[in-house]
């Protein structure tokens, strides 16, 4: 419990220094939140064709599809704010050797390395026009809002931010091995985008390899099949389940990358 | 802990092993706190020759190879000495310090800092050593160096008193007081290896490993962090390992010396006995009351500075007394110096051996 408590202070530590960092640059944050803003109306713009339509997915109202589009969107937000920042310097600190300093601290190397950036213009706009998303198509859907929708919501939403740690984590800890990893990471970010419609859109197939190989669908299609009430019970073991063994599947890898580290040249 | 220690027997210029299980007194002895023993570290690369014919083949066959970066190297590092560490580049001696620092993995040996195996990683070995590398650093760049400190308040868990105590120490010291508000990217490379050093020391380490802190610094600043060096090695009885290849740092901080070579060890012992291993000459200066003639000077040594009354002649030692006795009486004298080779001879001559002397040599 010291422990967690001694994190969660270093943590807000960090995000204290990165707000006043970031704020050294005004014209960089405001560039950011406008360029951010750019794609989520290009995301909003795809959401109305949709809508308008009134297209129907896997038996799923347009509506219904808002409230996917709308998860994606958020956690997008998120994701960009507090892992892709970090993930994407990791290679350049094995290359640098940057990494040196950071594993003689007396603290986790990979929460050091993992957490120490946070991005405050990215995410903006990603999380307000997602949360917009979520409540207009909610409403829509005259789905009454109990205790068991919201803890569901959010809890599905935790356990999509974990994963998403924990799977977009695995592609930078080959840098370890490889230095350069810019061919597995445009993989990885197209897979993201994978989660842009409802993961019915897809076949059965790639439905079943996104679910259970690389689970990217159980990030943030759990939380609004919990409100549509179209969330098994299996679904949401598996869901849980996958969350905790991709995070300790990032926790060996990082380990075992560490012991592999060689440092640059000084 | 380790059972073994060793002394230093200057006038030999050797290390003594003594097993602490056989009672001897430990107070007459100090405790390695540094123990290295048969430490290797072997590196994988490849070789690419020149142009892209070969980058294209490099694709599909690379022809691995070993570079041995340290190769069996041992020395005792006893509690408050202020050892330097030196060797040409790529040595090993960076190689060495991230092994002692936890930061490698070594392919072979044993080492242990303060009773800790560096490569476990231990939160509590991590949290009484520091290693600071003049070429990388740890403050926020774009924040004062006092947000940097305070977060390193928080890792290293300091209570506030002993925080600020140390921090206003330091900053006093290091003479920094009117810079705690400043974005390190305004500071200057001096100002900042001396923010770096407050950062690395904030938790008062017992053990600091400085990898080159004076790199790039101009001679006033690198006189000032030695100062600090020094003070901050009596004061606190600090264990400090350094490189640099600016002599004189070690000079002015370290008595003693390692000296590494290829990955091996070269010498172990005082600064002041480099050049005996291998040096059996004298540097002697020479006064005179009128010029004498160059030939006249050659029978009695290597010739290094002519300058019509001003000599300096390299004289061998067995045979010194009588060569100078003749020089007095036939030569007209005005004043005379006997002195040591410059030890930076004695290490740029290790430097340039092929081959790393065998530790027994070394010893």
């Amino acid at each position: 419990m010291r422990e967690i408590k001694r994190y969660l202070k270093i943590y807000k530590l960090f995000i204290k220094n990165c707000l006043m960092a970031q704020m050294e640059y005004r014209i960089n944050f405001i560039t950011g939140v406008i360029v951010e803003s750019g794609y989520l109306l290009a995301k909003a713009l795809y959401a109305i064709v949709v809508y308008s339509t009134g297209v129907s997915i896997g038996g799923l109202s347009s509506d219904a599809i808002l409230l996917f589009i709308g998860t994606y969107t958020m956690m997008t937000g998120i994701y960009m704010g507090l892992f892709y920042v970090n993930f994407q310097k990791i290679p350049e600190y094995v290359r640098d050797g940057s990494l040196d300093l950071y594993i003689t601290k007396p603290i986790s190397t990979q929460f050091m390395v993992t957490m120490r950036y946070f991005d405050f213009g990215m995410p903006i706009p990603s999380i307000i026009g997602g949360l917009t998303m979520i409540v207009i198509g909610w409403r829509r859907l005259n789905i009454g809002i109990t205790p068991l929708h919201i803890i569901g919501f959010i809890g599905f939403m935790l356990t999509g931010i974990l994963l998403t740690y924990s799977i977009f984590l695995l592609p930078q800890i080959l840098s370890f091995w490889t230095v350069k990893t810019s061919g597995v990471n445009d993989i990885s970010n197209a897979l993201w985008d994978f989660n842009n419609m409802p993961k019915g859109i897809y076949s059965k197939r790639v439905q079943q390899f996104g679910t259970f190989v690389i689970p990217i669908f159980l990030i943030s299609n759990c939380s609004p099949l919990v409100i549509l009430d179209k969330l098994s019970i299996g679904e949401s073991v598996w869901a849980i389940s996958a969350t905790i063994l991709f995070f300790i599947l990032s926790r060996f890898l990082f380990y075992k990358a560490m012991r592999n580290y060689s440092s640059a040249s000084s | 802990m380790c059972t073994r220690v060793n002394r230093r027997d200057d006038s030999t210029n050797t290390v003594v092993r003594i097993n602490l299980s056989r009672c001897i007194k430990e107070e007459e002895i100090g405790l390695a706190l540094i123990h290295v023993e048969g430490l290797s570290k072997q590196f994988e690369y490849y070789k690419k020759e020149l142009g892209l014919r070969n980058s294209i083949k490099n694709l599909y066959h690379r022809e691995r190879l070993i570079k041995d970066a340290v190769c069996n190297i041992n020395f005792d590092i006893e509690e408050g000495e202020f050892v330097g560490f030196l060797g040409p580049n790529g040595a090993g001696k960076t190689t060495t310090l991230k092994m002692l620092s936890g930061i490698l993995y070594p392919t072979a040996g044993k080492a242990e800092v303060m009773g800790y195996v560096p490569w476990e990683r231990k939160k509590e070995f991590k949290k009484q050593f520091s290693i600071v590398m003049g070429q990388k650093n740890q403050l926020w760049w774009d924040l004062p160096a006092h947000d940097s400190f305070y977060l390193n308040k928080c890792i290293y868990e300091l209570e506030d008193k002993a925080y600020q105590e140390t921090l206003d120490e330091l900053v006093d010291l290091l003479d920094v007081k009117d810079l705690l508000g400043v974005q390190v990217r305004r500071l200057s490379l001096g100002e900042r290896m001396k923010m770096e050093l407050i950062a690395a020391l904030i938790h008062r380490p017992k053990v600091i490993l400085l990898d080159e802190p004076t790199i790039g610094l101009d001679i006033i600043s690198q006189k000032k962090i030695r100062e600090f060096l020094k003070i901050y090695n009596k004061e606190k009885k600090a264990t400090i390992l350094l490189t640099s290849h600016y002599m004189n740092d070690i000079e002015d901080l370290c008595r003693r010396v390692v000296i590494i070579n290829q990955g091996k060890l070269a010498y172990d012992g005082d600064l002041s006995h480099v050049n005996d291993l291998f040096s059996q000459s004298k540097i002697v200066k020479l006064n005179f009351e009128e010029v004498v003639a160059e030939k006249a000077l050659t029978k009695f040594g290597t010739m290094k500075s002519y300058e019509g009354l001003s000599v300096t002649l390299e004289m061998d030692k067995q045979n010194l007394k009588e060569k100078l006795k003749q020089i007095l009486e036939v030569l007209p004298i005005v004043d005379f110096t006997i002195e040591d080779i410059p030890v930076e001879e004695g290490i740029a001559y290790l430097y340039q051996k092929k081959e790393g002397m065998p530790d027994e040599e070394a010893k």
